[in-house]
């Protein structure tokens, strides 16, 4: 008996000790009727399960982590690959929520229990995760937005508020997060890569892809500074492409590693070797499965892991990885709005260089918001023009010749959290410009007060430095 | 009743124990409140090592816990490529190595801080700059002793000899002038006006023409556009032939040409300091790059940006070009990296764009993309390049790892690292110098604290600091020199300890990422705390005696009445809120120098040392003089009892200003004043 303990006892460790297995969802049946736009049976799927493999081992040693749930979906690791977060739904017809699992024990237990579905749960650098939740509005589709709160369920906070619909988040090296973001009223058919800080200030554009493409995977980000991700091609029916972008010039970085590859994939997911753990199909008929996949290769590289009936998505490794870094925040809820300033609504980038006499000027801007008109502003002669707004409001800019017609716009949604100072160098401008030194003409004065038509807003001071 | 000994051990076990907890208990309240308040934060470890330890001045305490570091900066290779010849710059010393067996042969003095080396043609001598001694020194390289002093302006930094060896062209840093030196007569021939603290200096491939760059931009109101003065010099005729402004950058280190000559590149930064701060994505406070002079009549100026849309590549420092024309590389010092560039594509840029296309590529941060053929890593903090005379091999001071790393140039792969014998562990203070030189803390590496300040000085810049409203609060940077003894931090005086000045407010509102964490502000504290000294003021005060202007400029900073007799009251004395020895009282006051933007709050009295090479002055930076402190701001008779002065006195007053140095070069006073942190 006392030989057989420490077997026993060795064995035990070895089967509650989950590093370096690879975590995946598995979905029975076929992987179809992908709502691009609601999330359903793609962020959140029916009698999903999550399980887990040895790679070393893989048909012998997989095990189902979520036996408890009907439903159970996109598991993310904790930095020090102890825990493991994911969305799953207890019972079926229920609502998705957010959970945890100890994966030295396997116990779970619940973080968000809320009316809505929230799913796509990420872990923060700060002991907080991120997640998106469903938010239902009279007046606008529902879509999902950003939510943040503690890891206990805690000091909840909505940090998107513009109408867009955000999934597959990932939180990049330098603190910031990265999501699937897409404009849904008015509607568009195209989304894009949004980055934003995880107070949900600075808001910007990443990156989007080409013309018929969709993006579909939660980007993830290399040791060697790319982002790799999932570019469906099924709007042009065409096969999907594993993309990958520096993240350094994400706009104009982007190499197709799959060129000679057909067929379809699903998620990557980056390899302390260099190579992607990612999930693909030859196609339709078949079923995705996990490959361990070498960039320099045109080849989806070898099996790790198979299955004929089900369909393998969204794998991640466990192990400790790097905490990106935490950011600090300039919101503060006791402030009811946010600044804005453009340095000159009339730059757009190189384009509008040395075009400036052919290029009609914008004298005054239009704010927009949700279903009114916030108010029209006269700019600068710079072109410039300094805003305050009411925190947590989406709006809108168009400009404005002086006679009225619209000239540009309008742009895409803006929101400010409460105390944010935001800038931009033009309009619509390329995002690569940096401003030009000079004081604009708009800040030697007081901010307008948007909407017009609210002369106070009682506000407690901020002292900054 | 007998006392047994067990009993009495444990009386006293008792007692102690009791008496221990009457000391501890209160002594870790105290602890706690202490460090509290020193560091702004309600965690800090209960260390005392940090702030009572790696920040001590005193000698012996100081020499036990810091290292003598070498901190490689510039340095030149022979013809032969056999050595490297390379200022030691903490050390005081020039070393000669030889690159081919790693060796450090030979340890040769200088003077106080040298700069840069220029070896004259026939490789048999050489001569050093001391940027804190005002000379040159001569060194005979065949026996390796110093033979010659050779005196010059104020600061020589960059050196540069021409083709016959004849003419020593020294860039004097401080006294903002170049000073030529005929190296027979071992004499100052000539001295021309350069920019505001020039540095780079480099002769044209045909010997015709030096170019010498400049740091600081010229003093201007705030609001008027950054214009940096690039130098050109007629070596023929010796006389300037132009001053060329380069516009909307400064911290132009150095220069180089390109064998045909057609093109010299410098580095240089382009702030954003008239652009509220107020957030740094997007480059909304720094990018980084290289600006192309086009050397023909009515030749173009074009800047274009290393930085790239999520990745800055901050405080580029010096720049060499390949024999072949064909490669610039640059030293990224605030990230540890050479940025490579391939210089035809910088022509086929600079020829395929319209004016205003040139123009707008200076602020677009996809253009380093066209440029740039690699980034290289190195050590920490990459200073002075060389190469060797085939151009196989890029040299790289990194001056914070006390090492040369040596580059392929045709791979563009480090080949090796030359150790050159510097103390091998990392003192505190040495990793806050680290990272006050590194912009690892800064979001997406966009700048350092070097970056505002430079030779942690300066940068002579005002910055928009964007507080409650985006057009407020002015602020004029402010020296961390000698700072340790001078609290409060700020111009509003809101910040007790350099703790609480680098650490959360820091990192929301400057650096916009990771605060520091508590390891890493100790180090900086220290770095800064132990004391950075100012150079000494030999330009005003060279020897420690007054002259007699200064001294008549003496009696009226102490003057109790003015001219016709009357007393003047205690607070608007000069002598007052600025005493001896750091020339501040510590504590806050009203000059009358409150600007419609800013806030209503007083300000934190400055201290004065060196402060003939700070300006602009006041908070806001407006008096761009001493004397428009009091000409032009101080009428109000808030700013001391000015108005009954003579203008010889005021005068007088301004030349006392400017003989004012560092505690450590001047008599010892002991006056000591406590910093007051009362805003009203």
């Amino acid at each position: 008996m006392t030989m057989g303990f420490p077997v026993i006892f060795f064995l035990s460790c070895s089967k509650n000790s989950l590093n370096g297995r690879i975590v995946f969802t598995l979905v029975p049946g076929k992987l179809q009727d992908l709502n691009f736009v609601t999330g359903d049976f793609w962020r959140f799927i029916p009698r999903a399960q999550i399980l887990y493999i040895d790679p070393d081992n893989p048909d012998q040693s997989a095990e189902v982590l979520t036996k408890e749930f009907f439903s159970a979906c996109s598991p993310e690791i904790s930095y020090d690959g102890r825990f493991m977060l994911f969305s799953a739904q207890k019972k079926q017809n229920d609502s998705w929520q957010i959970w945890e699992m100890n994966l030295k024990n396997l116990k779970t237990r619940q973080i968000i229990t809320s009316g809505e579905n929230s799913v796509d749960p990420v872990y923060l650098p700060d002991n907080r995760l991120l997640f998106s939740k469903l938010v239902l509005n009279d007046s606008l589709k529902a879509g999902y937005s950003l939510y943040t709160c503690n890891l206990d369920g805690s000091d909840e906070k909505r940090i998107t508020f513009n109408p867009n619909t955000y999934f597959a988040s990932t939180i990049l090296n330098d603190g910031r997060i990265l999501s699937i973001s897409r404009q849904i009223y008015p509607e568009q058919e195209k989304e894009i890569y949004m980055v934003l800080r995880p107070d949900g200030t600075k808001a910007e554009l990443f990156y989007k892809s080409a013309e018929g493409k969709i993006l579909i995977s939660r980007p993830r980000e290399t040791n060697d500074g790319k982002m790799v991700f999932i570019e469906s091609g099924n709007a042009n029916n065409e096969a999907d492409n594993l993309v990958s972008v520096s993240y350094n010039r994400p706009l104009h970085s982007m190499t197709n590693l799959s060129s000679e590859i057909k067929g379809y994939f699903c998620s990557a997911f980056p390899m302390h070797s260099g190579r992607l753990l990612i999930t693909w199909r030859k196609s339709d008929a078949d079923r995705y499965a996990l490959y361990e996949f070498d960039p320099e290769s045109i080849l989806p590289g070898k099996v790790v892991y198979s299955n004929p009936d089900y369909n393998l998505i969204d794998a991640v490794i466990v192990e400790k990885r790097n905490r990106p870094r935490k950011l600090p925040s300039e919101v503060d809820t006791g402030v009811k709005t946010g600044l804005l300033l453009c340095l000159n609504i009339n730059f757009s980038g190189l384009q509008s260089s040395g075009n400036t006499f052919l290029l009609p000027v914008a004298a005054r801007i239009e704010v927009l918001g949700i279903d009114s008109t916030l108010g029209v502003v006269k700019v600068e002669d710079d072109g410039s023009f300094y805003l305050k707004l009411m925190a947590d409001e989406p709006f809108r800019i168009q400009t404005i010749d002086n006679n009225g017609h619209v000239l540009k716009g309008p742009c895409d949604w803006i929101w400010l959290r409460p105390n944010e100072r935001r800038g931009c160098t033009g309009c619509h401008e390329d995002p690569e410009c940096v401003p030009d030194n000079r004081v604009p003409l708009s800040v030697k004065k007081p901010p307008v007060s948007m909407p017009v038509h609210v002369t106070k807003v009682r506000e407690k001071g901020v002292d900054l430095e | 009743m007998k006392i047994t000994r067990p009993f009495k051990i444990l009386l006293l076990s008792g007692f102690l124990i009791v008496l221990g907890l009457i000391i501890i208990i209160p002594g870790g309240k105290w602890a706690r409140k202490h460090v509290d308040y020193i560091t702004a934060v309600t965690d800090h470890p209960l260390g005392c090592a940090s702030c009572h330890l790696y920040i001590q001045k005193n000698n012996f305490v100081s020499k036990l816990i810091n290292a003598d570091y070498l901190s490689p900066f510039k340095m030149v290779v022979s013809k032969d490529g056999d050595r490297l010849y390379v200022v030691a710059q903490e050390r005081n010393e020039m070393l000669i190595v030889d690159p081919v067996n790693n060796k450090v042969l030979n340890h040769v003095r200088t003077g106080v801080h040298p700069h840069s080396i220029a070896l004259d043609e026939s490789g048999q001598k050489c001569y050093v700059s001391n940027q804190w001694s005002d000379n040159v020194f001569v060194t005979d390289l065949t026996i390796m002793k110093v033979t010659d002093t050779l005196k010059t302006g104020n600061g020589p930094a960059g050196l540069a000899l021409s083709t016959d060896s004849r003419y020593l062209y020294v860039v004097n840093s401080f006294s903002n002038d170049i000073s030529i030196l005929d190296l027979q007569s071992k004499s100052e021939i000539k001295r021309l006006a350069a920019g505001n603290n020039p540095s780079g200096i480099q002769f044209s491939p045909d010997g015709k023409t030096i170019c010498v760059t400049s740091r600081r931009g010229l003093i201007a109101p705030y609001g008027t556009p950054l214009l940096t003065e690039l130098t050109v010099v007629n070596s023929v005729t010796q006389r300037i032939s132009e001053h060329k402004n380069i516009e909307s950058a400064h911290m132009m280190e150095n220069i180089a040409f390109t064998p045909s000559g057609d093109l010299a590149l410098v580095t240089l930064i382009r702030p954003k300091n008239l652009v509220p701060a107020i957030q740094v994505e997007r480059g909304w406070m720094m990018t980084n790059g290289i600006g192309i002079i086009e050397l023909k009549p009515d030749g173009r100026i074009i800047q274009l940006l290393l930085d790239e849309p999520n990745a800055y590549y901050a405080d580029p420092f010096d720049i060499v070009i390949t024999p072949d024309g064909k490669k610039a590389f640059v030293s990224s010092s605030g990230v540890d990296y050479i940025s490579v560039i391939n210089i035809d594509s910088v022509r086929a840029i600079i020829s395929e764009s319209s004016p205003d296309l040139l123009r707008a590529f200076s602020n677009h941060l996809g253009i380093s993309s066209r440029i740039v053929m690699k980034r290289i890593p190195t050590g920490s903090n990459p200073k002075g390049l060389a190469l060797s005379p085939d151009g196989k091999k890029l040299y790289v001071a990194e001056q914070l790892e006390d090492r040369i790393s040596v580059i392929g140039t045709e791979n563009l792969e480090v080949m090796k690292a030359i150790d050159l014998g510097g103390p091998r562990r990392i003192t505190v203070a040495r990793h806050g110098r680290r990272l006050l030189n590194n912009a690892g803390h800064t979001f997406q590496n966009q700048y350092s604290c070097y970056t505002c300040h430079p030779d942690v000085h300066e940068d002579g810049l005002v910055y928009n600091m964007a507080s409650i409203d985006m057009g407020r609060n002015l602020t004029n940077t402010q020296s961390l020199r000698n700072i340790s003894d001078t609290p409060p931090f700020k111009w509003n005086g809101k910040n007790q300890t350099v703790y609480k000045q680098d650490g959360m407010r820091f990192s929301t509102v400057l650096t916009r990422t990771e605060a520091f964490s508590y390891n890493e502000l100790d180090a900086i504290s220290a770095y800064i705390m132990a004391g950075i000294p100012n150079p000494p003021n030999l330009q005003y005060n060279p020897r420690g005696k007054l002259t007699p202007a200064q001294l008549r400029g003496q009696v009226l900073f102490e003057r109790t009445h003015d001219n016709l007799g009357n007393e003047i009251p205690i607070f608007n004395r000069c002598v007052t809120c600025h005493p001896a020895p750091y020339y501040t009282n510590k504590k806050m006051a009203n000059v009358g120098t409150l600007a419609a933007s800013d806030d209503s709050i007083l300000f934190d009295t400055p201290h004065l040392n060196n402060i003939f090479a700070s300006p602009p002055y006041l908070h806001d930076g407006r008096a761009a003089t001493l004397e428009e402190i009091w000409t032009l701001y101080g009428k109000t008779e808030q700013h001391g009892s000015v108005n009954d002065l003579t203008k010889m006195q005021l005068n007088d007053l301004i030349e006392y200003l400017k003989s004012l140095g560092d505690p450590a070069y001047e008599p010892k006073k002991t006056d000591i004043y406590k910093a007051s942190f009362m805003h009203n």
